[in-house]
């Protein structure tokens, strides 16, 4: 980005000697050009074919169930049929979904980023016995996917009486080993100085880590609670075996639901449920693309 | 910590008074430190041990019974025979031969892609930014909302690629219920989902490539294939091997996409480990085979992650150099 402005201002402020470009030929002009163009041509078919399907998705969602699925096709809806989203609200508790979603999504977000902040704080910071050992084992626990465990896991849920609900879909979401290793990571880039200073000033370890570091800290809570959030927001397969009942349907569960029922015929309802379940998701991620983007980049190291 | 240490003992000859007391109070901070320590991560370890570590040796335990999960017993212990089963059920062996098939196919692809749209977007340009949020917007958007849009313009009422096939005067294609165009859509849509995943890995690791390289490179007469294949694509190997393993380990993990695109269907085509166990487990209650085949993937699993933890250790030190 910089250097792009920089090279602009360059080009503008060497105007007089560049003169003599503007006497090549026009087909060395389109020869300097090609490969500019070249690359916004295949940059523009790659995002038809990966960003196409979602404009397709909410174009759809306004189409009535006969014209989606007539040939040919339709790009922009003949009639707009913008009850199709009051109408899914009636098909399915959509309300109650979105509901569930938030507060399962916002609730296991919140949980993730307290349990890791304080675990991270406490081994990248303090001194206790066992704490490499801990550590080790967690990360141990890191190579098991989740996906291994799950038939006992439903079970424990049931025995503790927590399918279908709020607890059940929260409570083994929270702790996040991923988590846990990158605010240990964080917190050990940072120098000890100004921590040093307040113990000295007497503070104790939750003074030291309510006022001080976690303030420190906000650029990497902001980080993991987008990809936190959106991770839950996305979840399907624990959501899926934990919740029959469809009081507790999240969005994801409730639009498989949907699908399974209604079948082909009505693919207009279908992505207006697709477009409500993608939507939040696609705010956070416009809002956030910074942070996002640089996480996952950076959540490697 | 150890200055003020220091402090005290070379002025400790001097100043007589002080010193047994601060010995004692320092040692007090400490064991608040150690309390407070084993606190801050106690929500995490027990959450863990609970609902992860202890169900895990559970796994293991029921995969040498007959378990059933919905009446909860445990049943009889089998020895070794829920694994010797499975290496004898066709079901099991197709849903391993389609991970291997999905692992071989949608792994490399993905990678080739989206290092080739990272290389396209390394030097910034006008639009560079909206260009890779819009090509990385699938790997963020729900599953399954993704999923049932890949269903519609699949499908072969009203989908659109029919559509256009239909068009050309080809007869249209059931691309979700019929051999072997199924696997062949489900591999599609990950390859279509992760690729931007990818991208964004190789965008990182391409950035951190000194620019002077490239200079010089151009100075002797390199044209931006040749400098890609010769300064980029060497320097990216770590960042290819990582992907690589991530990519196994997602893939050996997928459901959501079979559930939604194609049940497993037609005959069993699709269906992959986890959608065996997840069958066996939870249609079938075949708990103990559900669990044998659990702590196989596990194997697996910890395989790769084994490498996945060495080649990340080789990444670092080449990273810090």
């Amino acid at each position: 980005m910089t250097e792009f402005t920089a090279g602009a201002t360059a080009r503008r402020t060497a105007r007089p000697a560049v003169r003599t470009h503007r006497k090549r030929p026009f087909s060395a002009r389109l020869r300097l050009a090609t490969p500019s163009i070249l690359r916004h041509a295949i940059l523009v078919l790659g995002v038809i074919l990966f960003f196409g399907p979602f404009v397709w998705m909410v174009l759809t969602s306004f189409k009535s169930s006969a014209e989606a699925l007539s040939f040919p096709p339709t790009f922009l809806p003949k009639v707009w049929h913008f009850d199709n989203y009051t109408q899914i609200f009636s098909v399915a508790p959509f309300g109650t979904y979105y509901l569930n979603s938030t507060i399962v999504s916002v609730a296991s977000t919140a949980g993730q980023i307290v349990t890791s902040l304080a675990a991270g704080f406490a081994f990248s910071r303090l001194k206790f016995r066992g704490s490499g050992v801990i550590f080790v084992i967690l990360l141990a626990a890191l190579l098991v996917p989740f996906e291994v465990v799950f038939t006992p896991l439903i079970s424990l849920l049931s025995q503790f009486g927590w399918l279908n609900s709020y607890q059940g879909l929260i409570v083994p979401n929270v702790p996040s080993i991923l988590g846990v290793f990158l605010f240990k990571q964080f917190f050990e880039s940072f120098p000890t100085e100004i921590e040093d200073a307040s113990r000295v000033d007497g503070a104790g370890v939750w003074r030291r880590m309510w006022s001080v570091v976690t303030p420190m800290a906000t650029p990497m809570i902001g980080a993991f609670a987008v990809l936190s959030f959106v991770y839950n927001w996305n979840n399907f397969f624990f959501q899926f075996l934990a919740v029959t009942k469809t009081d507790f349907f999240t969005v994801p569960i409730g639009l498989a639901q949907l699908q399974s029922t209604n079948a082909a015929e009505s693919f207009n309802l279908l992505m207006a449920g697709s477009t409500l379940a993608i939507l939040p998701v696609f705010v956070v991620f416009i809002i956030f693309q910074k942070q996002i983007v640089s996480a996952m980049a950076g959540g490697l190291r | 910590m150890q200055s003020t240490v220091d402090s005290t003992s070379s002025t400790g000859a001097t100043a007589v008074v002080p010193r047994p007391p601060r010995v004692r109070r320092r040692r007090t901070t400490e064991e608040q430190e150690g309390r407070a320590g084993y606190a801050l991560i106690a929500p995490t370890t027990v959450l863990l041990a609970v609902f992860y570590l202890y169900p895990l040796v559970q796994t293991v335990g029921y995969s040498f019974t007959t378990w059933n999960p919905a009446t909860g017993q445990t049943g009889d212990f089998v020895g070794l025979s829920n694994f010797t089963g499975l290496f004898q059920n066709d079901e099991f062996l197709r849903a391993a031969g389609n991970t291997g098939i999905y692992v071989l196919v949608v792994v490399p692809i993905t990678m080739a892609i989206g290092l080739f749209f990272a290389a396209l977007l390394a030097q910034p340009f006008r639009g560079r930014g909206v260009y890779r949020a819009l090509l990385f917007v699938p790997y963020i958007a729900p599953i399954v909302g993704s999923a049932l849009i890949f269903s519609f313009i699949l499908s072969p009422l009203g989908g659109i690629v029919n559509g256009a096939l239909t068009s050309l005067g080809v007869a249209p294609i059931g691309f979700l219920n019929s051999e072997p165009w199924a696997l062949i859509s489900v591999m599609v849509f990950s390859i279509w989902q992760g690729t931007g995943y990818a991208m964004i890995i190789f965008s990182a690791a391409l950035t951190n490539i000194p620019q002077s390289y490239h200079e010089a490179a151009t100075l002797d007469g390199a044209g931006p294939i040749r400098r890609f294949f010769s300064i980029s694509l060497p320097l990216v190997v770590p960042t290819l091997g990582f992907l690589a393993i991530t990519g196994v380990i997602g893939a050996l993990q997928v459901f959501t996409q079979v559930y939604i695109l194609t049940q497993g269907g037609p005959l069993q085509s699709t269906e992959t480990i986890l959608y065996f166990i997840y069958q066996q487990g939870f249609v079938f209650f075949h708990g103990g085979t559900a669990s044998a085949a659990a702590v196989l993937l596990l194997i697996v699993g910890i395989v790769v992650s084994v490498i996945q933890l060495r080649v990340l250790n080789r990444r670092d030190t080449i990273e810090l150099t």
